[in-house]
Parts: structure tokens; sequence; C-alpha cells
């Protein structure tokens, strides 16, 4: 039974560190789920969905927990912000990204994906590789190489396990007040087709809209909310995520 | 302008997919199009050439053909049945191949020639006035 009364960071910590009490863990986790939310959001539209980086910002405040000392004279929020920050970082440096994909590549990606929107809304149309390069300060060669080593990005994310349309199979942290719940999948029955069914709901939604209300990419990112360069990996990796769908279920 | 191409042979695995992918991506910087036109070319072309059962042989040939606003993609020699069912399948199954092509290019065809079939994908763009001077 849960105890009455609030309890302060240090009491939840005690408890936890001193009787290994799982309860206190997870409520100091719910405490600071909104730090790592709001730490996550920096890092978002950099190529990686919001709530992927929430779940990642979480493995760091769960170290940060564990590995607190009570008996310093520091608060909780000071010491886990490094941590949640450092491996949000590290997640883009180590998982989020091929290995044999360049730092300078990466990070051209990142500041592609940036400009585009950015030179999509000051030009009012989709800018061109030549006046990408430019406004990056790299030769055309770099922004297609940049561009490609994004396919690199998308092959890895891949390689996580995805749902096979059993809602059991979605993290929960995917299905945390976003916009996708306004979307109603029954519009189009094609969306339910067994092949659809391997996405998640945001995933329909874009393959929804791009392909059977012929919307653009950018026209996309702005419904949606994330960046133009983010609506090209989750067509590419929902693409390919049915196509492997369809694959197994032919084989089965 | 006459039509010019560029014509590319790979082996029909994913790795070299990229090439191809690579192929088109500067050609649209050389003609300066657009970073969704060009988008729209490189899906296009590797979702033909990531479909299962397409293969008539281990290699494959792209050629990719320059027109008056337009960037035609000539893709073969693929197995004629197992494309001619898949574009006319509305499908139960994921998007069909049809929708996906008619969503990114503007016209799609298929051709019988030098001994096989190959699928022509014709996308209309808009050559933006060049920011580097050159002709497009």
């Amino acid at each position: 039974m849960r105890e009455a009364g609030p309890r302060t960071d240090r009491d939840l910590l005690r408890r936890y560190h001193d009787r290994g009490d799982l309860e206190a863990r997870e409520r100091l986790i719910e405490q600071y789920l909104p730090l790592v939310r709001s730490l996550a959001r920096r890092y978002a539209n950099r190529g990686e969905q919001l709530e992927d980086l929430v779940q990642v910002g979480c493995i760091g405040l769960i170290k940060a927990i564990d590995r607190f000392d009570v008996d310093r004279g520091v608060e909780l929020t000071t010491y886990a912000t490094p941590n949640i920050i450092g491996e949000i970082k590290r997640h883009f440096r180590d998982k989020g990204w091929s290995v044999r994909v360049p730092r300078g590549l990466q990070e051209l990606n990142v500041r592609l994906s940036q400009l585009l929107e950015q030179l999509t809304i000051q030009l009012e149309r989709s800018p061109t590789i030549a006046e990408l390069a430019k406004a990056a300060g790299v030769d055309e060669e770099e922004v297609l190489e940049a561009l490609e080593s994004g396919q690199a990005y998308t092959t890895v994310s891949l390689s996580a396990p995805s749902g096979h349309g059993d809602d059991a199979d979605l993290d929960p942290l995917e299905s945390l007040g976003t916009l996708e719940h306004e979307y109603e999948v029954s519009e189009d029955r094609a969306v339910l087709a067994p092949g659809l069914r391997a996405l998640d709901e945001r995933e329909r939604r874009i393959i929804h809209l791009r392909f059977w209300e012929g919307l653009t990419q950018s026209q996309i990112a702005q419904q949606v909310g994330i960046s133009q360069m983010h609506v090209s990996r989750l067509i590419r990796r929902s693409l390919e995520k049915v196509r492997e769908e369809i694959a197994t279920g032919r084989q089965a | 302008m006459a039509a010019d191409a560029i014509s590319l042979s790979i082996p029909h695995s994913e790795p070299f997919h990229g090439v191809a992918r690579l192929v088109v991506g500067g050609l649209a910087a050389r003609l300066d199009l657009s970073y969704e036109d060009l988008e729209d070319l490189q899906l296009a072309l590797v979702s033909v050439l990531e479909r299962d059962g397409y293969a008539a042989g281990p290699e494959i040939t792209v050629r990719l053909l320059v027109g008056e606003g337009t960037v035609g993609i000539a893709i073969g020699p693929l197995d004629a049945a197992e494309l001619a069912a898949d574009l006319e399948r509305q499908s139960e199954h994921g998007v069909p191949m049809r929708r996906l092509l008619d969503t990114l290019v503007e016209e799609i065809s298929v051709e019988e020639r030098d001994g096989g079939h190959w699928l022509r994908l014709e996308k209309h763009v808009a050559v933006a006035q060049s920011s580097n001077g050159e002709e497009a």
C-alpha cells in the first residue's frame, strides 16, 4: 500500500538506496519524466522521434537515480540533467547512426534537416541541392553524401524490433498524448490492409497522407509536426516494414 | 535540349541500390531539381529495385533520361509477368505499386526492348532558376 503524505526526492532516494524500495524508484522516475521530456524536446527535429528520445532520456534518468549519492549536497535535478542529456547524445552518436557514417556527415545531415525546413519556408518551395549546399556552406557533393548517409540511419533504426499490428507490441510511450490519436484509421479500409498493420499509428497516418491523400512531404511535415526529413525517413522505413511484413506473411 | 541519358548497370542486390540512388542525386543536383523531386525519384527507383520478384537476372540496368521539364527512369530487364501483375494489383497488401508510383511520378509505362521488359517512369520536374548561373 502506498504511504500517505508528500515525499521529497531525498526521502524517496533514501528508501530506494537504503531499503531497495522499488516503488520509491518508480515514483522518482514518474516525477522526473517531465524533465526528461523537456530535455528530449531540445533534441527533436534532428531525425529522431521525440518519444524515442524520451525513452533514451529515461535510461539516463534511471542511471542517475541509481548512481545518486544521497549524502552529497546536490539536488537530483542537478545530477540527473547531464546524465539525461549525455544519454541522448550518446544515442545519437552510437545508436542512431551506423558506425560507418563519419561524424561530420551525421552532423551535416542534421544541419541539412534544419536548413531544409528554413529554406522551404523562406523560398515557399522545396529548395534545390545547390541551395542547400550554399546555405550549409558545403559542396553539392557533400550535401548528396550527407543525404545518402541518412539511409544508414534508417537502416540502423530498422534493426529495432517492430510491432506486428498487435497493440500489445506498441510501446506505451508511443501512445502518450500524441496527435496520432486524432487519426481515424477507419478513414480508409486500405490502411487496415495486412501489410500496413505492421505500422504504428503515426506511420500509417503518414503513409495514408502521402499515398492516399497525395500530400507532399512538406505538407505532411506541417500537419504531423515533425521535420520534412523525418517524414522522408518514416515513409522509407514504413514501406520497408510493409515489404518485410508481406514477405513474412508469404513465408508463413 | 536533346534528351540526355545516363545508363548504369548494377548487380541486382541491395547494397548496390544506394549507388543508383546516388546517381539520381547527382543528376538532380546537375538539373537543379528540388529536394522533394529528388526524394520522389529516389523513392520510386528504390521501390522498384527492392521489389521481390521483379528481377529477371543477376544484373539490372537503370537508365536516367533527361528531357524538357522531365526526368525519366527506365529500369530493366524485369520479370514481365510479375511486373504486370503487380501494376494491376489493387492490393489487399500494403501500398500497391501502382498507387505508390502514381504518387511519385506522372507517367508509368512498360516497354519491351533488348529482349526484356522495362518499367519506364517519367516525372515532371520544375527546373529551378539556376542559382549557380549555369544552364541546367
